[in-house]
């Protein structure tokens, strides 16, 4: 049997993580085995169910059967819904119209492999869908009509990325942002115009700016901005008829007050602005007449808990008379962080269920650090997690994404990667919360990393880029001054550094042999000369495929790994004179796809006896 | 550095870091509006991760007769792979003249992201969806 690619792998764990959208471009197995088992694994775990919602958060339907729908959106009459609904085989989106009562589907687009249709809006007499989408290398503003026979028209082309996300009421404009690391831009496109179509830019910034939509009377733009520092929903006048530079001065007014992360939707009266909070409330404003007036946002409902993380502005949207609501339901996302033995006997559960991902165990097997999502605010951030009462102490609570933390050698403090401005960098912390976040490195400007360990002598970390990484971290040296280390780095994909306890050995995922196929290696380091090519026979490890999970025992003389079918795995090893591994051995399996990315989990003590997830909350047993 | 493209970090990462709001990470570096064709000699490529590089001598100028070195930044090997395309693919073209249509740097260097490749017997290399 074959296993999948360090790529499949990370494109099922990241959906397992959080859900639509799917990553575009990423590879799936040729195998055609191997291909059917990845995408039912993935279909498991982002299958969403279009829920329809009334005003006061009442379920009052489904339509059609949980699938990997996106982007849902309603004709203005709400009798059908607009979706973006990714096919993992053909490795295309393209968009469906859904009739709401029947759940009748029809196929609007049919891209080529590799290429899809995105953000979907709809012409004002609902005739007509306008949509993105990536067409033999170039992005382009489509409109198709729905009648019999109606043909793909591109009305602009562009080379950059762009997401429609409304047609305005009047018939006039296709409104679509443009944004990037370098900043956001709203524009509005004249479809009426003869000729080459020029967009007239509405408003710019240095920070990011989406999800514009047009007031009824087309004076007015919606949109969310990260330039407080969080998203917030903002309003800006709109005037085609302006000076194109007028657009850099405009001053937005800013309506939500406690986060607004997207689908700001204005009812066709345009007497009420709906968004969604950072808490993913399904908030409303009333819009009084005039300059506009905007009044506080109040609470329409908010989606159950257990689902809250997924809620999306991509996955929630509102009727043009702000009756109905659709969201896109995802699976529950409660994780029990939970404590296993070698027989896979569930030895404890930890403090409540909560929105937990990849804990690591502490060096005294004693506490956790985990990721947490708070649901109240949206934030992601570093907790440690005391195994025995369940109490936990944040590491982190800001705005900033974070992750992949791992544990100091002594157990002391925890690393983690905080993403600040579009620059990843590795932060340390007192592991109780105390004091203030350290500064060790950072990473080229808009580039991730994953940390996945710190050397037992405390003098290095790993992280992997497909390339796997050492940040020396032991000297003197200031942040912005240390340089990583490419150790290995070649034409296959190479994940999870794993330092040996003895610090004479990494351990790491690759496809060395098959680009289809994660397995486990190990090669001998030197710590005295970490910048020289690793020298030494790498030994494969694992026979089979690994997703992951890679760990040393304290005594060096065992390794575990998960195996594709969530099977933790042990192998008997020696490390002296040299490296040597047996035939690897199951020791329990886990009802997968298990949410995480595996290749970050440090998750198994050092004596190798206990081992912790973060299960679905519903989990079923292990078995042997 | 390098920035990071590797598909299974672009999941593990872009995801995590909650970062819905960047289409490409590559963003910050190129200009994906600036557009450009560069047409000449594949000196060189380096088939590694994070990214591939190919190197080409672009001809410019009324006559095509300036020559100027470009540095084009690629998908990792694994993308390639995954469409069929090996080393050997492109390798095969060194010394001869190809056609990339890139995304400029936004430090305005001859250097670009690669969104497609022509090699000398037409079979056309896309980096899309990637570096699209």
């Amino acid at each position: 049997m074959k296993s999948p690619s360090l790529a499949i792998s990370a494109v099922v764990c990241a959906a397992v993580l959080l859900g639509p959208p799917l990553v575009q471009g990423q590879p799936l197995p040729r195998d055609p085995v191997e291909r059917a088992r990845i995408i039912a694994q993935v279909l498991e775990a982002n299958a969403r169910q279009l829920t329809l919602f009334d005003r006061r958060g009442q379920a009052v339907g489904t339509v059609g059967l949980r699938d990997l729908y996106t982007q849902p959106v309603f004709s203005p009459d709400t009798k059908r819904m607009a979706v973006i609904r990714p096919d993992l085989d053909k490795e295309t989106n393209d968009l469906w119209v859904i009739e709401v009562a029947t759940a009748r589907a029809t196929q609007v687009t049919s891209s080529k492999p590799r290429e899809g249709a995105n953000s979907p809006a709809w012409s004002p007499d609902g005739t007509t869908v306008a949509y993105v989408a990536l067409r033999d290398g170039y992005f382009g503003l489509y409109r198709k009509s729905l009648a019999a026979g109606g043909q793909e028209e591109l009305l602009f082309k562009n080379s950059a990325p762009l997401t429609l996300t409304d047609w305005s009421q009047d018939g006039r404009f296709l409104v679509y942002f443009s944004t990037d690391l370098t900043g956001g831009a709203l524009f509005a496109l004249p479809i009426a115009a003869a000729g080459e179509r020029t967009p007239i830019e509405i408003f710019r910034s240095k920070f990011q700016a989406q999800g514009p939509r047009m007031s009824p009377d087309a004076r007015f733009v919606s949109f969310v901005s990260n330039s407080s520092g969080r998203n917030e929903v903002y309003v800006v006048p709109f005037d085609p008829a302006a000076a194109p530079a007028a657009a850099a001065s405009l001053v937005p007014t800013q309506i939500s007050d406690q986060g607004g992360i997207g689908m700001a939707f204005w009812r066709r009266d345009g007497k009420e602005l709906f968004y969604l909070a950072a808490d993913r409330g399904i908030m409303a404003v009333e819009v009084g007449a005039g300059t506009p007036q905007f009044g506080k946002p109040r609470v329409l409902f908010r989606p159950a808990a257990e689902i809250v993380p997924g809620v999306a502005p991509n996955s929630t949207s509102v009727s043009r008379d702000g009756e109905r609501f659709v969201i896109a339901v995802p699976r529950p996302q409660m994780r029990q962080l939970t404590v296993y033995d070698r027989q896979g006997a569930a030895l404890s559960k930890v403090g409540q269920p909560g929105f937990y991902v990849q804990p690591n165990l502490s060096p005294d097997g004693a506490r956790a650090v985990v990721m947490r999502n708070d649901p109240q605010t949206g934030n992601q951030d570093i907790w440690v997690i005391d195994l025995a009462s369940g109490k936990g102490t944040a590491i982190t609570s800001d705005v900033h994404p974070e992750n992949a933390p791992i544990w100091s050698p002594d157990g002391r403090q925890v690393a983690y990667v905080s993403t600040r401005e579009g620059i990843a960098g590795i932060y340390r912390k007192q592991a109780d919360g105390t004091g203030e976040a350290e500064l060790l490195f950072q990473y080229t400007p808009g580039a991730g990393m994953v940390l996945t360990d710190w050397s037992p002598d405390g003098k290095f970390m790993t992280f992997f880029t497909g390339v796997l990484v050492l940040v020396p971290v032991g000297d003197a040296k200031r942040p912005q001054d240390r340089k990583e280390i490419d150790w290995l780095r070649e034409d296959y994909d190479v994940g999870q550094g794993r330092f040996s306890p003895d610090n004479r050995f990494l351990a790491y995922l690759s496809n060395e042999d098959n680009v289809e196929r994660g397995e486990v290696w190990v090669r001998p380091f030197d710590a005295a000369k970490p910048d020289a090519p690793p020298t030494g026979k790498a030994v494969r490890v694992s026979k089979d495929g690994s997703v992951g999970m890679i760990a040393w025992r304290e005594d060096g003389k065992e390794l575990y790994f998960m195996t594709r079918n969530w099977e933790v795995m042990a192998v008997d090893i020696t490390t002296s004179p040299t490296f040597t591994a047996g035939t690897p051995r199951m020791l329990f399996s886990l009802p997968g796809p298990l949410p995480g990315n595996p290749m970050q989990w440090k998750n198994v003590s050092r004596d190798g006896q206990r081992f912790i997830f973060a299960m679905p909350a519903a989990a079923a047993s292990p078995s042997r | 550095m390098r920035l990071s493209t590797s598909a299974f970090v672009v999941a593990a990462v872009t995801l995590l870091a909650g970062s819905a709001w960047a289409h490409h990470n590559m963003s910050a570096l190129f200009d994906f509006n600036d557009r450009v064709t560069v047409s000449g000699t594949l000196t060189r490529l380096d088939w590694r991760n994070p990214h591939i590089y190919v190197f080409v001598d672009g001809k410019s100028g009324a006559n095509q007769t300036e020559i100027k070195g470009w540095s084009i930044e690629g998908p990792p090997p694994s993308f390639f792979r995954a469409r069929e395309i090996n080393r050997t693919d492109i390798e095969a073209a060194i010394g001869k003249t190809v056609t990339a249509e890139v995304s400029r740097a936004r430090d305005g260097s001859s250097s670009g992201l690669l969104r497609v490749m022509t090699l000398p017997d037409g079979k056309v290399v896309s980096a899309c969806p990637q570096n699209c």
